[in-house]
């Protein structure tokens, strides 16, 4: 029998080049570093900075690699925030009744208890999943309230948590809890049957139903799989911090804004590096531009985030140049 | 049950909502037979295919796979039994890679300790592709992006990775170019000497009479006659389809060249880097230029360059009723061109968007008042009227285009540029997917738009259509124009397979 023919022959992948791209970016990040460090006078890479950068990257990456799941199946999730919020309440509770075994069992459990319940929502609903969060995150802000957690003024309510409780938020110890995130969130996304069903499930509902994925089962998997990065995002949170807010009105939706940028940062680099590696690499690079910014005295809050937006879209230009993304 | 069948239907009913898809339908397949499946857009083909597929559930009647009750519950299920389908409408994840989309949905067979090994699951997936010599793809890189051709093809090696004993094939052919189709029928063959099964649903009645051993010709979701290939013609087969003679030409009666002197759009020395190279050619006022040649002569790429999709390296696009170089779509489409792509769900409709939303988007500019406002009695106007005059079926005009047939959804996507005053029309494989009473429709439109002055490049993977319908055909190959050949000179099959081979 003749052969089909194809158009040419396939070129050979080239496994290196995501390889090669990393390193190149990591190269990037030190050259980008140097240059940081001439501008802020030798303080950017300052021992004690260089520590408090790398402290502050591993809860959003934590958030990130969550997101990661949520937009790669095709949902929005805006209580993530709210669900941040009461995960890292639950750490500190727990906790001073547990000890260390109620820190970690207090924020997985909420994360994952939470998220998993907004999954069912979205599943069985069928309420658009935006709309559905924005409900939720209100309902959660409002549980947060209700609870006073311990601490009270006029106008915040708050949890701290013990500082003898705190040791997961120092380095070496959330370093090594950001590497074995890693190497978690790697293989869920990129070599289980899981992961790649959720892929499928956000590249094509039909096709995936058509292939015989269960859908359903896949979206509560979903909600698992992210619930586990967000109470995991939330003891580390709260171990760094030692206190969260309550936030009310959809603020919660403001604790998200960094990770939302580190993810929206990784998918313009899909397209030469797995998303999962991109992650780390680009929240390396918000933190460090966020820090520079403080170091050099620019207000925080609004124009550091007006900066970061704008850093965004030039990012995002530059990651779309040569996209060829026509289907032929 | 007769114990040659393989596969025996009783009585098979299916409903979409108030929609009496499948009507008390009896079929059978016998092993080693190839079945062909005919009937209009809507009649219940691919409803039928899909309910042996494990796709959607049966209402009632009975399914028997080799005597026994066969009800599968998913895909899976019917892959489990040996039974596997190419769907028309469905695709590939273009998010994940090649090889990943070969084994979806059964990426278990490749895990251990809950890892999927993807060095195992490719050369599962190259081996499949060797078995059945199917086209190298890229196993490795993701599928979006890719060609429509390629994405079918991995389709393929995804049906045939089960090693079915029934394979379905939903219009498939349609999507590939000639020398894949040909050898698409070696492989049926080859299936069928193995004692393998196929089920074969397409809207080429010559095709479908060529490569199967029977045929059920189905209309309004019942059957309406079984046949034997080799005894039957496709006028008697379009006869039953329709249910009256198809009356009047199918394609032009004509075999002289028959357009205007004056030039519309000249294309010089365009090039695509690995695409196309220098390719040179007029259209004139009136005239049916055809384009055809195998999956890689680049005749798509042409369509694309053409109306400003792809950016040439090399060469120009010369507009000359507005005296113009043609540079981006935006400026084509304001300067009276119009684009209809091969792959209408992804690159021409809003597929989620209604039939009125689909027709009046590019004659916005004409329907708006001074100040930019859209008058609704004046859009919902154009809508009706384009669906009446289509004679699109649907419940009203804010249905949703994707639950339309697909000859439907192509009688919005054409009909919707002659709405407009459009001076050259470029038409990529304007009948795929549309059974033959839709094709002899689109057939006449061109006819008319021809007879009203309009220019058209009309690409095809058909050569019957292209030789049908054209007054001049390029032939290309290897990205190069091979020949171009007239109406009135050796315009037939064997002159044009010549060219392009």
């Amino acid at each position: 029998m003749q052969k089909l023919r194809s158009k040419q022959n396939p070129p050979q992948e080239k496994h290196n080049n995501q390889a090669v791209f990393a390193l190149l970016l990591v190269a990037v990040i030190v050259v980008i570093s140097v240059i940081f460090n001439f501008i802020s006078g030798g303080k950017f890479l300052d021992g004690t900075n260089v520590v408090i950068i790398i402290s502050h990257i591993v809860w959003p990456t934590f958030v990130a690699w969550g997101f990661c799941f949520l937009f790669a199946c095709g949902y929005t999730d805006l209580s993530v925030g709210a669900i941040l919020v009461l995960g890292s309440f639950a750490t500190a509770i727990f906790g001073s009744l547990l000890g260390y075994p109620g820190v970690i069992l207090g924020g997985l459990i909420v994360g994952v208890l939470l998220t998993f319940l907004n999954f069912n929502i979205f599943a069985f609903t069928k309420i658009p999943s935006w709309i559905a969060g924005i409900s939720l995150a209100m309902i959660y802000e409002a549980v947060a309230v209700f609870f006073k957690v311990n601490k009270a003024t006029e106008t915040l309510i708050y949890t701290v948590m013990d500082k003898r409780l705190r040791i997961l938020g120092e380095l070496p110890w959330s370093i090594i809890i950001l590497a074995a995130g890693f190497v978690i969130s790697y293989i869920i996304y990129n070599k289980t049957t899981v992961g790649l069903n959720i892929r499928a499930l956000g590249g094509n509902k039909a096709v995936a139903k058509a292939l015989g994925i269960n859908i359903t089962k896949t979206l509560l998997m979903v909600g698992l799989i992210c619930g586990l990065f967000i109470g995991l995002a939330a003891i580390i949170q709260q171990s760094i911090a030692g206190r969260t807010l309550v936030k009310t009105g959809l603020t919660s939706i403001n604790m998200v804004f960094q990770p939302l940028a580190i993810v929206l940062l990784a998918q313009v680099l899909q397209k030469r590096l797995n998303i999962i590696i991109a992650v780390p690499l680009c929240s390396i690079i918000i933190f460090a531009i966020f820090n520079l910014m403080t170091i050099m005295g620019v207000p925080s809050g609004t124009l550091q985030e007006a900066f970061l937006g704008a850093f965004l879209i030039g990012f995002g230009i530059i990651g779309q140049r040569g996209y060829k993304g026509v289907v032929k | 049950m007769n114990q040659e069948n393989m596969l025996e239907i009783r009585g098979l009913n299916k409903y979409f909502g108030p929609t009496h898809a499948n009507k008390n339908l009896n079929f059978s397949v016998k092993k080693g037979e190839i079945k062909g499946l005919i009937g209009e857009n809507g009649s219940g083909k691919s409803t039928l295919i899909s309910q042996i597929a494990g796709l959607y559930p049966s209402d009632s009647g009975e399914i028997l796979l080799d005597g026994k009750p066969y009800t599968p519950r998913s895909p899976i299920d019917a892959n489990e039994l040996g039974i596997s389908i190419v769907m028309q409408e469905l695709g590939v994840i273009g998010s994940l890679p090649a090889g990943v989309n070969v084994f979806l949905g059964r990426t278990r067979q490749f895990t251990k300790n809950g890892v999927v090994s993807l060095k195992a699951l490719n050369k599962a997936a190259a081996d499949v592709f060797e078995k059945w010599e199917l086209p190298k793809v890229p196993l490795n890189k993701l599928t979006d992006g890719m060609m429509i051709e390629t994405r079918k093809i991995i389709e393929l090696a995804r049906a045939l990775s089960v090693e079915p004993r029934l394979l379905l094939l939903d219009e498939i052919t349609q999507s590939l170019s000639m020398n894949n189709r040909n050898k698409l029928y070696e492989l049926i063959n080859k299936l069928k000497s193995m004692g393998c099964s196929v089920i074969v649903i397409t809207h080429d009645v010559e095709e479908l009479i060529r490569i199967t051993d029977t045929i059920t010709v189905l209309r309004d979701g019942e059957v309406v006659g079984d046949l034997v290939s080799a005894n039957t013609t496709p006028d008697e087969i379009k006869h039953m389809m329709v249910g009256r003679e198809i009356s009047g030409e199918y394609y032009r009666a004509d075999m002289v060249p028959d357009y205007g002197d004056d030039i519309v759009l000249s294309v010089s020395d365009l090039t695509v880097p690995g695409e196309i190279e220098d390719v040179t050619f007029d259209v004139h006022e009136r005239e049916i230029l055809g384009f055809c040649g195998l999956s890689d002569s680049g005749i798509h790429t042409v369509g694309k360059a053409v109306y400003g999709l792809l950016k040439p390296s090399r060469g120009r696009v010369r507009l000359n009723t507005r005296d113009l170089t043609v540079k981006s779509a935006s400026q084509a489409l304001q300067n009276s061109m119009a684009y209809v792509p091969k792959d209408r769900d992804n690159e021409a409709l809003m597929i989620h968007a209604s039939i009125h939303d689909n027709f009046v988007l590019p004659s916005l500019t004409e329907l708006q008042a001074g100040v930019g406002y859209l008058a609704p009695g004046k859009l919902r106007k154009l809508a009706q009227e384009m669906t009446d005059k289509l004679s699109v079926k649907c419940t009203d005009i804010y249905q949703a285009m994707d639950a339309l047939s697909g000859g439907n959804k192509q009688k919005v996507n054409l009909g919707r540029w002659l709405a407009k005053d459009i001076k050259l029309l470029i038409l990529d494989c304007p009948t795929r997917g549309v059974d033959v009473g839709v094709k002899a429709y689109i057939y006449s439109l061109m006819k008319e738009a021809k007879k009203n002055g309009v220019a058209t490049i009309l690409i095809s993977d058909e050569l019957t259509e292209v030789l049908g319908m054209s007054d001049r055909l390029i032939v290309m190959k290897d990205g190069r124009i091979a020949d171009v050949i007239g109406r009135d000179e050796d315009f037939t099959e064997q002159s044009v397979i010549r060219v392009m081979i």
